[in-house]
């Protein structure tokens, strides 16, 4: 009996928690009956990506005073648990949605269902197939991608071995980086041999890593490599580091974290290009405020690609790229 | 006289005592879900929102994956063993399914496939652990790297685009015959729950799965097979995950190789908490699907109140914790 009171006492205190949390809940949105609630769900929560994407959509809505719900599937870049998230919050009558889709089909259900209920929907970061969204805000990755192979072959003086690393398949911006920078290459530096094309880092920093460390075990000569995004890049960072090669080849990666700003400083990346998530994530808010309020808004909109180096690391714009004013 | 009356009322009281067990035993895993449900709703936020039929239509919906997977699972672990393949048998049935579309199989084909693919590989983890004597964890280990790896290798190392069939519109939430209500596939899931609560209640087959997951020896001794037993009921299992996979490809309109990675561990959480024992001979299927929506209702709330996603898996590590602690204290009270 004793064990049942003290399952009884936890109980209780679940309970109470949980009518806890929903009191803090409740006191900034007492007077919210009139806000505005948009739901922002990116593809995952941990990469600092995505961060500076809530930074971004955070300033836009205390701008434009509407609250937003952020959350991401449970499990990073699991696309059955992203079509879940979106379908609770249409449940939930949110008025609006701004979605960076995992897969640009998988995604395009759950985002007719929404449309279907009356709820608006900004895509941002990466395509979606059909015409359910109102407004596309993304960079020009493909763009990107040229901007990398152009550094390599600046650097490499049109010719060298190098490694290009995929990030996952299936997903479409990384894809478009990868096109770009082996377009570029293979039509600008004809010289430029591609040892590897086809490997995939896969979703996490560690599953990227192990990548590296074996392809660099195999080609100890390589000269150059690119990865096209945040978590491949610093993967990559961390086996050229443990090999000590780091420094010692080109490396051009992609997104910025304070990770790979302290290896631009080292001299151990070469360049990363950047894109603005903060200016994603604004962008994408604002313009979901904007139809909701019943003004005219664009139907794409392209926010831009930088390539960073450690000459130029230190202008006001390339800092601001590469630090963004994170939640305070 | 006094003695008597004293046992007397000992006996009612006793009477009294086992019948309040009886009717703890029977509501305990209700409990569980009239709690979850009671703390939604009664969050002002979400209040009018959670129990609106869209919304139990979209839980219903995503529910069928795991509910399916807990079906075959349930059999598994009350025949005391466990099948951690089953995340990656799901996977696996999806790109076969996507694969067949679009190698020009007609749908229902395609959808035969994938259910065939399922039971194979359930199959083969029946034989592997009767015929090498091997325990289910590490046949089942091996098999979840191995369906894996296939479904990955077969869809060249990325999700398969299938043109959209009548397969995609199983799981679909407004289903097109409105009169259906729910999404056909929340139907089919209700269907096999009921038939398999049959089976295991009152089919021979049922019963000798009870009987070797409570005392192997005792089992064989009584004449019953078992390595046939456990065969099927591994490949029962594993055509349940054949069918979760196709509802999975239904669901996300391609067959993707690295969807519901971890998964199985939700199916077996579902069961666990439902009261199936991971030592064998005890689970029921209503139990499990109880388990089932508890974690679905759980998610959906969460998500609904827009709280963090450490919050919600936090949650459910607890409530895994609290519903098999309040399981064994039940059992205690009734030896």
């Amino acid at each position: 009996m004793k064990i049942i009171k003290i399952v009884a006492v936890l109980f209780l205190i679940f309970l109470f928690t949980i009518s806890c949390g929903s009191g803090e809940n409740k006191s900034p949105g007492a007077d919210a009956e009139s806000l505005l609630e948009i739901a922002v769900i990116p593809k995952g929560t941990t990469h600092e990506f995505w961060k500076s994407i809530h930074a971004g959509a955070q300033q836009a809505a205390s701008e434009t005073e509407v609250e937003i719900l952020w959350k991401g599937p449970q499990k990073e870049d699991d696309r059955a648990q992203q079509i879940t998230v979106v379908e609770d919050f249409i449940s939930r009558g949110v008025d609006g949605i701004v979605l960076a889709p995992l897969d640009d089909r998988a995604l395009m259900r759950p985002v007719r269902d929404a449309l279907r209920e009356r709820i608006p929907v900004v895509i941002i970061d990466s395509a979606l197939q059909g015409e359910d969204f109102i407004s596309f805000v993304a960079t020009d990755n493909y763009q990107g991608g040229v901007l990398a192979g152009r550094r390599m072959g600046e650097l490499l003086l049109g010719k060298g071995d190098i490694f290009m690393i995929r990030y996952q398949a299936g997903s479409a911006s990384t894809t478009k980086r990868e096109a770009g920078f082996l377009d570029t290459v293979k039509q600008e530096f004809p010289q430029i041999n591609l040892l590897v094309q086809d490997q995939y880092a896969g979703s996490t920093t560690e599953t990227a890593y192990q990548l590296a460390e074996n392809l660099l075990n195999r080609f100890p000569a390589v000269e150059g490599i690119f990865c096209p995004n945040e978590s491949s890049t610093f993967g990559t960072l961390r086996a050229l580091q443990e090999a000590r090669m780091a420094g010692k080849i080109v490396f051009i990666g992609f997104d910025s974290s304070p990770k790979l700003v302290q290896g631009l400083r080292d001299g151990h990346i070469q360049g990363l290009v950047l894109q603005d998530p903060v200016k994603m994530g604004y962008l994408g808010v604002r313009q979901m405020v904007s139809h909701l309020r019943g003004q005219p808004i664009e139907k794409k909109i392209d926010t831009g690609v930088y390539m960073v180096s450690k000459e130029n690391m230190e202008d006001p714009q390339m800092r601001s790229l590469l630090i963004p004013e994170l939640l305070k | 006289m006094k003695t008597r009356s004293k046992i007397l009322i000992a006996k009612e009281k006793m009477k009294d005592k086992s019948r309040v067990q009886m009717l703890l035993n029977w509501l305990g895993p209700f409990l569980g879900l009239i709690l979850v449900l009671i703390i939604f709703s009664s969050i002002p936020e979400v209040q009018d929102r959670f129990l609106r039929i869209s919304n139990l239509k979209s839980v219903a919906t995503q529910s069928v994956i795991v509910a399916l997977g807990a079906l075959g699972m349930t059999f598994v672990i009350i025949s005391g063993g466990i099948d951690l393949s089953a995340a990656s048998n799901i996977a696996l049935a999806s790109v076969i399914t996507a694969f067949a579309i679009n190698a020009g199989f007609s749908p229902v084909l395609a959808l035969f496939f994938g259910v065939l693919t399922g039971g194979m590989v359930g199959m083969v983890n029946g034989a592997l652990i009767t015929s090498l004597r091997l325990v289910p964890f590490i046949v089942t280990l091996g098999m979840l790297g191995i369906a894996r790896g296939v479904a990955k290798w077969i869809a060249g190392n990325q999700k398969i685009d299938a043109p959209l069939t009548w397969v995609n519109e199983l799981m679909a939430k407004s289903p097109r015959p409105s009169w259906l209500l729910m999404a056909p596939g929340v139907w089919i899931m209700i269907l096999f729950a009921v038939a398999m609560a049959v089976i295991l209640r009152y089919s021979v087959f049922g019963r000798h799965v009870f009987a070797i997951g409570s005392n192997e020896a005792t089992a064989r001794l009584c004449g019953i097979r078992i390595s046939r037993t456990k065969i099927l009921v591994y490949t029962i299992a594993g055509l349940f995950c054949g069918l979760s996979g196709v509802m999975e490809f239904s669901r996300l309109t391609v067959g993707d190789p690295t969807v519901a990675v971890g998964l199985e561990l939700d199916i077996i959480a579902a069961v666990v908490i439902g009261g199936g024992s991971l030592s064998g001979g005890a689970g029921s299927i209503l139990g499990s699907m109880i388990g089932v929506f508890i974690m679905a209702f759980l998610r959906n709330g969460c998500t609904m109140m827009g709280w963090p996603n450490y919050i919600q898996e936090i949650i459910i590590g607890a409530i895994i914790v609290a519903a098999v602690a309040l399981d064994q204290i039940r059992h205690r009270q009734a030896l």
